[in-house]
C-alpha cells in the first residue's frame, strides 16, 4: 500500500513522528495519494477492499472532518410525566397500558402498513439484487410496502434471468405480491428511469396479466424518481461489466463504446432527467391518465426547491411524496457528491414539518435511518413513514428473510417502547411536541424547542 | 361473419372515394420504426430485435403523417397497427390488440378545418353505406340513422360537467374513462365532437393552445347509441422547442425520438389530422357487440387465438 510508504517518508522528512501524523489526521493526503494513483476511478468511493456492486455506500457522515451537518443525534425523544393519552388508553383498555398496546399499523401513500416503514426502491446494484428475494418475502409477510428502484428490468431482465446468480425484475415484484398476508396490508411501488422509459417498464407493467389483480386491488404504485439524496442532481451512476455494456450499449452512455473499446468494466452513466414544474406537472397528470388505477408516489432528492416541488406534488395529489435527505444510501455516488452535494435529512425534516401542516400528502423520509428511535423521530417532524434501504441489505446478508423479519421485529418493539414513552399508543399521534433538539441553533432553525427549553 | 365484413369493404370503399374526390392521397403506412406513438392508455408496445437494434411496431403512425403531410399536403393512409392492451380491454368492446385505422392528415390547417373534414367524412361513409350495404345491414337487422353536418361539439370540460350531473365523477385532467365515455355517447345520442382535452390527458403531438395554456387544440368524434369514440384527432405541435418541452413533460426520453426532433428543427408545416378505427367503425355500422366480431382473426387481450 503505498499510502504507508508516503507516511513512512513524511515521517522520516519530517523527523517529528508526532507533526506528521498530526498533518495525516487533517489533511486529506489519503484522497490525494488516491487520486494520484488511481485518477477516474478515485472519484467513486471504492477502497481495493470494496468491489464495485459489493459495496454499501452512503454519506460517510460519522467519520471525523466529515460530519460538518446536523444529524437525527441533535435530536432526543423526551417523555412527560402527565400522560392523559395514556388515562384515556387505560379507559379504552379497563388496565394500565404497555408498550405492547402501541397500534404500528397506518396508512401512508394509498397503502395499508403494519408499521410506519416502507422499504427504498434500490435499483440494479447487484449488492442488492441479490439479496431483493429475501427483503421482498420478508416485508411481505410483516405488511409493509416495499419500492422496486430502477433499472433493474433493464439490467437484469424483465421476467427472465440475464444471469443466473441475479433474480429479474419480475421476480421481485411477484415474491412481494405472492407473500403478502389477506390483511390488505402492504403494497409495491415501482420506478420507472429515463433508461427504463425504453422498455416502457410501467405500460408493461400495467398490462401485466400477473400483477394485474394485485393493481386492482390497489397494491400497486409507481414512483416517479426525481433524484436520490447521495446524489441529488446527478444521475444514476454504475460499473458494468463488458457483455453487459455491449447489450446496453444503445440505452445508457458509457465512458467507452464497449463495442470497440475492451476493458474490464465500463462506467455506466444515466441522465438525471430535466423538470419544470410544467414538465413535472404534466408528467404526473399523464401517470394519473395512463395508469388511473396504480397509486402515484414521487422520490425526491434533498433539493433546495423541494418545498416548491412538494406544494406542486399536493396540488396534484400524488399518493406519497417522499424525500431522501443527502444521508441516504447509493449503488455508487461520486465521493464529491458524498460530501458536497444536497441538504442533509434534518434539515429536510424541518422542512416537512411546516409542509405537512399546509399540504395533505403523506410525506415519507430517509436518509441513514437505523433504528426505531430514527423512525419515531421521523414521524414526530411529521412524515408519515420512514424508509429504510441499508438495514435491509445487512440483515437480508446476515441471516436471510429470517434476519430481514427479526429486524423488523426489533424496529416494531422500538417504535413501540418510544410511542409509549412519550404517553401515545397510535404511531400516527406523535408530533413536534415529543422531541427536543440538543442545542438552541439547531432547535430554532427547526421550530422545535431545545432540551433547555 | 361474410355479411359484416361485406359491410366493412363498402365503408372502406366510401372512405376512400370520398378523400380520392377531396384531394388525399393514399400511401403506404410504415410498419416498423425506431419510435412509436407512445400515447396508447395503458397499453404496451411491441418491440423486435434486429441485429442487436430495436424496433418498435407501430402502436399509431402518426409521427410520419406530420412529414408526409407537409410534403404531398392532404394524405391518408389505411395503417395496420398493433397494441398490447391490458386485459382489462378486453370486456369493452371496443379494443383489438391488432386492428387498423385510417390516418388522415392536412397540411396548414387548423384542428377545426380537421373536424369539419371528419364531419363530411364519416356522414358521407354512414349514409352511403346504409344504401350501398342496405341487403346486409337488413339481414343484420341494423337499422342506420342519418347523418347529417355539422355535428354538435362539446368541450372536454363540458362533458366532465354532463357526466357529474348524471352522477359520474371524474378526473377533470384525464382521459374520459371508458365506461363514462360510453355512457356520454347514449346521453347525447346524435354523433357529436368532445373538443379542447386537458395536457396531460394525451399524447405529446396534440398542440396546446397558446392562448389557453393547459388547453389542447384537439378533439374525439363520437357515435351515437353508446357506440363511443369513432376518431380522435389534433392540431399538431410541429415547433421543435415546444415538441422537445412536452415529450419531457409525458415522461419521454427525448433520445429515443432523434430522426423525429431532427426533422423537427429542420422545419415542418403546421398540420392537423385524425385516425378512424375500422373495427370501430364496421361495429357501429352494423350494430355489433364487440369490434372482435368486425375482423377476420381477431386479437383480444388475454386471448391467445389464430
Amino acid at each position: 500500500m503505498k499510502v504507508s510508504n508516503l507516511i513512512n517518508i513524511l515521517t522520516k522528512l519530517a523527523r517529528k513522528p508526532g507533526a506528521a501524523r498530526s498533518l495525516f489526521q487533517q489533511y486529506p493526503i489519503a484522497e490525494l495519494v488516491e487520486k494520484a494513483e488511481k485518477g477516474r476511478q478515485s472519484v467513486f468511493p471504492l477502497s481495493e477492499l470494496d468491489e464495485f456492486g459489493k459495496a454499501l455506500l452512503g454519506a460517510p457522515i460519522y467519520t471525523r472532518h466529515i460530519t460538518r451537518y446536523d444529524t437525527l443525534e441533535k435530536i432526543l425523544i423526551v417523555p412527560p410525566l402527565y400522560t392523559p393519552l395514556r388515562l384515556r388508553k387505560m379507559e379504552e383498555l379497563m388496565r394500565e397500558p404497555l408498550f405492547t398496546d402501541v397500534d404500528t399499523s397506518c396508512k401512508f401513500g394509498g397503502f395499508n402498513s403494519s408499521l410506519p416503514v416502507a422499504v427504498a426502491s434500490m435499483g440494479s446494484t447487484p449488492v442488492y439484487n441479490k439479496v431483493s428475494l429475501d427483503v421482498a418475502k420478508a416485508s411481505a409477510e410483516a405488511g409493509i410496502p416495499m419500492g422496486v428502484g430502477e433499472n433493474v428490468a433493464t439490467v437484469w431482465g424483465y421476467s427472465e434471468r440475464v444471469k443466473p446468480s441475479q433474480p429479474c425484475f419480475k421476480e421481485r415484484v411477484m415474491t412481494y405480491l405472492e407473500n403478502l398476508g389477506d390483511n390488505g396490508k402492504g403494497g409495491v411501488f415501482i420506478q420507472q428511469n429515463v433508461e427504463d422509459a425504453y422498455d416502457e417498464l410501467w405500460n408493461r407493467v400495467y398490462s401485466d396479466p400477473d400483477i394485474t389483480p394485485y393493481i386492482d386491488k390497489g397494491l400497486v404504485g409507481f414512483e416517479i424518481k426525481l433524484g436520490q439524496g447521495a446524489k441529488p442532481g446527478l444521475g444514476g451512476e454504475t460499473f458494468v461489466e463488458r457483455s453487459l455494456a455491449i447489450k446496453l450499449a444503445d440505452k445508457y452512455v458509457f465512458d467507452a463504446d464497449p463495442r470497440t473499446v475492451q476493458k474490464e468494466l465500463y462506467e455506466r452513466h444515466s441522465a438525471p432527467g430535466t423538470y419544470t414544474p410544467e414538465i413535472l406537472r404534466s408528467m404526473i397528470r399523464i401517470m394519473r391518465n395512463n395508469y388511473p388505477r396504480a397509486r402515484i408516489w414521487v422520490k425526491m432528492g434533498p433539493y433546495r426547491d423541494l418545498e416548491d416541488v412538494a406544494r406542486l406534488c399536493s396540488e396534484e395529489k400524488v399518493d406519497a411524496f417522499w424525500i431522501d435527505g443527502k444521508e441516504g444510501g447509493t449503488g455508487l455516488s461520486p465521493v464529491t457528491a458524498l460530501k458536497d452535494l444536497g441538504l442533509p435529512l434534518l434539515a429536510v425534516l424541518g422542512k416537512i414539518m411546516k409542509l405537512s401542516r399546509e399540504t395533505t400528502i403523506d410525506y415519507v423520509a430517509s436518509g441513514r435511518l437505523v433504528d426505531g428511535a430514527d423512525v419515531v423521530k421521523v414521524l414526530c417532524f411529521g412524515a408519515r413513514a420512514a424508509g429504510l434501504g441499508r438495514p435491509f441489505v445487512v440483515t437480508a446478508y446476515a441471516a436471510g428473510a429470517e434476519g430481514v423479519k427479526k429486524y423488523l421485529e426489533t424496529i416494531k418493539m422500538e417504535v413501540q417502547l418510544l410511542t409509549s414513552a412519550v404517553g401515545k399508543y397510535s404511531v400516527e399521534s406523535l408530533g413536534p411536541e415529543d422531541i427536543r433538539a440538543t442545542g438552541r441553533d439547531v432547535a430554532e432553525a427547526l421550530g422545535i424547542k431545545s432540551i433547555y427549553d | 361473419m361474410r355479411l359484416i365484413l361485406r359491410v366493412q369493404a363498402e365503408a372502406s370503399r366510401a372512405v376512400r372515394s370520398w378523400l380520392d374526390s377531396h384531394g388525399f392521397l393514399e400511401l403506404l403506412p410504415p410498419i416498423i420504426g425506431p419510435v412509436t406513438d407512445p400515447g396508447i392508455r395503458g397499453a404496451k408496445q411491441v418491440t423486435i430485435d434486429y441485429y442487436g437494434r430495436e424496433y418498435k411496431v407501430m402502436s399509431s403512425a402518426i409521427l410520419y403523417k406530420q412529414m408526409l403531410a407537409t410534403a404531398f399536403d392532404k394524405i391518408y393512409f389505411f395503417s395496420p397497427n398493433i397494441r398490447l392492451e391490458p386485459l382489462e380491454s378486453a370486456t369493452t368492446g371496443r379494443h383489438l390488440v391488432e386492428f387498423v385505422q385510417i390516418d388522415i392528415e392536412e397540411a396548414d390547417v387548423d384542428y377545426k378545418a380537421a373536424m369539419s373534414t371528419a364531419e363530411s367524412l364519416l356522414t358521407h361513409v354512414v349514409n352511403t353505406v346504409a344504401e350501398t350495404a342496405r341487403q346486409e345491414l337488413e339481414q343484420l337487422g341494423r337499422k342506420l340513422p342519418r347523418f347529417k353536418t355539422p355535428f354538435r361539439k362539446i368541450t372536454h370540460a363540458e362533458a366532465v360537467e354532463i357526466l357529474r350531473a348524471h352522477g359520474d365523477q371524474i378526473n377533470p385532467n384525464a382521459e374520459i374513462p371508458w365506461p363514462q365515455e360510453e355512457k356520454l355517447s347514449k346521453i347525447i345520442n346524435e354523433p357529436f365532437f368532445i373538443t379542447d382535452y386537458p395536457k396531460g390527458a394525451r399524447g405529446f403531438y396534440d398542440k396546446e393552445d397558446p392562448q389557453r395554456p393547459g388547453i389542447l387544440k384537439d378533439f374525439d368524434l363520437m357515435y351515437p347509441e353508446g357506440y363511443g369514440e369513432a376518431a380522435s384527432g389534433a392540431e399538431r405541435e410541429y415547433e421543435y422547442s415546444k415538441v422537445l418541452a412536452r415529450l419531457k413533460q409525458s415522461g419521454e426520453n427525448p433520445a429515443k425520438y432523434g430522426w423525429y426532433l431532427d426533422m423537427l428543427r429542420e422545419g415542418i408545416r403546421p398540420t392537423s389530422g385524425f385516425g378512424i378505427g375500422v373495427e370501430r367503425l364496421t361495429r357501429y355500422l352494423c350494430g355489433l357487440q364487440a369490434v372482435w366480431e368486425a375482423r377476420p382473426y381477431p386479437k383480444v387481450a388475454g386471448i391467445y387465438s389464430p
